[in-house]
């Protein structure tokens, strides 16, 4: 059945209640889960349009409904049994319409990873 | 299934709905590209929900919108878009088959300057190709080019 609801707050069950504005802005907006090794995919995501293989450990999203800005707040994770770290490449490669991310080994050089996540939070244009 | 009439409804909304409804395509097509002479090749690959919502039909907004936002982001002074409303109020495209999606695509994710003049120089800047064959391994992945002996 399909349905509307609005609303602008919402009653948990203890009786508190929180505007519908704080699930709303509080929500990712885009995210994806992909495999970075061999010919990269992906494996589930939302409001991602493509991939960009760059070179090892440095990947590019492309959003479908593009950031209202580039201050959105992004948050990168990988897979790794040797201290990996997932980063946001740089303040430059945060675009309205993608953001581009690195996976690093247990060194400080870049490398591929079976499982990078990128879930990204902000203002839609 | 029956795209619903998306007109003016956010994109946003459109893509919850296609989340929902639609089957993920996994395309075996990829763009191999090369947008500097000192960096490796770039593939691209479509995203699996996108792919569906490309062959659905009605539901993406066409393709020059993205290239509107471009251009005002090129902007010096750009702080935000003010333009949004072109990807939610402009009229959604029609289904695409599997080759114009990439086409789509690659006008949407490429750089204008790869695709613009993409078979002007010595050798082709870009190859549509399936992804067998890629490499299959990653092996000096950041020493891959675009062989010169790939015909336009």
């Amino acid at each position: 059945m399909a349905g509307k609801i609005i609303a602008d707050t919402i009653e948990t069950g203890a009786g508190a209640d929180i505007s519908t504005s704080y699930v709303v802005n509080g929500s990712a907006k885009a995210w994806v889960n992909f495999n970075g090794t061999g010919t990269i995919a992906a494996r589930d995501s939302l409001n991602v349009a493509s991939l960009t293989d760059n070179s090892t450990g440095d990947y590019k999203v492309n959003y479908s409904n593009s950031f209202s800005n580039d201050d959105y707040s992004a948050t990168v994770s990988a897979n790794s049994s040797s201290g990996l770290i997932g980063t946001l490449e740089s303040e430059a490669t945060m675009l309205t319409g993608s953001t581009e991310v690195n996976t690093y080994g247990g060194s400080i050089s870049k490398s591929d990873h079976a499982v990078v996540c990128l879930q990204t939070l902000g203002d839609l244009a | 299934m029956q795209t619903p009439d998306f007109k003016g409804t956010h994109l946003w909304d459109r893509l919850c709905w296609a989340k929902e409804n639609l089957e993920a395509y996994q395309s075996d097509y990829r763009v191999v590209y090369e947008d500097s002479i000192d960096e490796c090749a770039k593939i691209l690959v479509p995203d699996p929900n996108w792919m569906a919502c490309a062959l659905q039909g009605g539901i993406l907004p066409p393709v020059w919108v993205y290239h509107e936002l471009a251009k005002d982001e090129a902007q010096p002074d750009f702080k935000k878009h003010t333009r949004g409303y072109l990807l939610h109020e402009t009229e959604p495209v029609g289904a695409m088959t599997e080759e114009e999606a990439i086409e789509y695509l690659i006008m949407k994710d490429c750089p204008q300057s790869v695709w613009q003049d993409w078979d002007s120089g010595n050798r082709p800047k870009m190859v549509i190709c399936r992804k067998e064959q890629l490499p299959q391994t990653r092996e000096w992945r950041n020493a891959w080019r675009i062989s010169s002996e790939i015909a336009a």
